[in-house]
């Protein structure tokens, strides 16, 4: 008799644990427990992040040490290279800054908003996809910075200037996490070609290709063309941010869309300073 | 449970979570990390037995779940799922094995990652079945296989003996 209850105890608890996670699972997704559960991660990423920056400030430098010391003719190319490409980027510069003051008198002519007036707060990014099963970055600002949700997130530093790297997720008080656009859930409205052309670039995955949604069949749409954010009334992303450009177009014998895909313009794989942009979609 | 041997559960959890969080996420290969995480329930499941495998992946997974960007509670589920069925498949089995711990860590970091994917999926994250899961899968199995011994020796320390009645018992002192 007491062997059959001890027996029956792990299932018993198991029952409870599982019933526990269930209704967790399901208050967060239906709302109900939504503000608590963004209030515990936002307690818990912003106590865990000294302890993350403390342990990565020791394990990094050695790290770097070791990878230095076996990688060192590689680590020799590579600064060469750097060189190479910071002389390039510098002429690169002073021509994208001439296009960037003309395309900000027009933008203010038009009275059309545009990224370069718009504030931005800088952010270092701590860590990179914290999960395997979603696209995502945590930066080093939060609500104490004025960062808010769903606000965009740029990295500058590219010849066509700022470059659209994804969307504040979750603000907690010190940090962000930042929905990469190449994550899974990831939609982008944009614009591309000729006036009026809209289409939606969604994210596969992180390290896979995007796809552009919307556009019809037959469009011609070059190699190489660059995607911007629409800026549509009411839109989440401020108009005129390049996005991804095409890599390939397919039309298939009955499909009804173009099969488009992109390869963003940011090197999400390898972040380490981005910018939120304060952007209030309701105030466009 | 004496207060003495909560603190060493809670050390134990909180050293894989920085771990996990800080040297795992920079280990990173076709874009893909280990994740450690799931090695507690699996140990807790294998030292402990059902009810404390569940125990402990319900509550790892909650801690970690505050980390993550997926949903809340995902972790906690799956992982209270593996601690059972860890310690219900190892009942009748030697725990002494050396070879044990390597294939439980296999066999539940593999399970761990296609249910975690499935039901994120069903949960309105159609994108997580997207992702690259047989080489996620395989990446975090190996590396799990690795450190399974430690792991098992780590949660034994740190959870309280249990009475083995009807538990084939020790010998090698793996699990003393």
């Amino acid at each position: 008799m007491a062997k059959s209850r001890r027996s029956r105890r792990p299932r018993t608890t198991l029952l409870i644990l599982l019933l526990a996670s269930i209704t967790i699972i399901t208050l967060d997704a239906r709302g109900g427990l939504r503000s608590l559960t963004s209030g515990i991660r936002s307690v818990a990423a912003d106590s865990f992040a000294p302890v993350r920056s403390g342990v990565n400030g020791i394990i990094e430098p050695v790290g770097s040490f070791l990878a230095g010391s076996v990688h060192y003719g590689a680590v020799r190319q590579q600064n060469q290279k750097l060189q190479q490409q910071i002389r390039q980027l510098q002429t690169a510069g002073s021509k994208s800054q001439q296009t960037e003051q003309s395309l900000q008198q027009l933008s203010a002519l038009l009275h059309l908003p545009y990224i370069g007036n718009l504030q931005t707060v800088p952010a270092e990014v701590t860590d990179y996809e914290s999960s395997n099963f979603a696209a995502t970055i945590d930066i080093g600002v939060g609500r104490d910075d004025v960062v808010q949700l769903n606000m965009p997130v740029v990295s500058g530093g590219g010849p066509l200037g700022e470059q659209l790297v994804g969307q504040v997720v979750q603000a907690n008080h010190h940090t962000a996490t930042v929905r990469l656009i190449t994550d899974g859930a990831s939609s982008v409205g944009s614009l591309y070609g000729v006036p009026g052309a809209f289409a939606d670039i969604l994210g596969a995955g992180s390290g896979k290709p995007l796809s552009a949604d919307l556009v019809p069949v037959n469009t011609v749409v070059p190699v190489g063309e660059v995607f911007v954010t629409s800026g549509l009334n009411g839109a989440v992303f401020p108009p005129s941010i390049p996005i991804a450009r095409v890599t390939s177009t397919k039309t298939g014998v009955s499909a009804s869309e173009e099969s488009v895909t992109l390869q963003p313009l940011a090197d999400l794989t390898n972040l380490r300073y981005v910018s939120v942009v304060l952007w209030d979609p309701s105030k466009s | 449970m004496t207060p003495r041997d909560a603190a060493k559960v809670i050390l134990v959890v909180f050293s894989f979570l920085v771990v996990q969080q800080t040297v795992m996420l920079d280990i990173r290969i076709g874009g893909v990390h280990p994740d450690i995480m799931v090695l507690l329930p699996m140990a807790a499941g294998l030292v402990g037995g059902p009810g404390r495998g569940a125990t402990m992946g319900f509550g790892s997974g909650l801690v970690a779940d505050c980390l993550l960007p997926t949903p809340f509670g995902l972790s906690a589920f799956v992982g209270t799922l593996i601690g059972y069925a860890v310690g219900l498949a190892t009942v009748a089995v030697d725990r002494s094995s050396w070879w044990l711990p390597t294939l439980a860590a296999v066999v539940s970091s593999l399970v761990y990652v296609v249910v975690y994917a499935l039901l994120g999926s069903i949960l309105g994250q159609p994108q997580m079945i997207h992702v690259a899961l047989a080489n996620t899968a395989i990446l975090v199995a190996v590396f799990n296989a690795v450190l399974a011994v430690p792991a098992v020796r780590l949660v034994a320390w740190a959870l309280p003996k249990v009475s083995t009645e009807g538990m084939p018992t020790s010998t090698s002192g793996l699990l003393r």
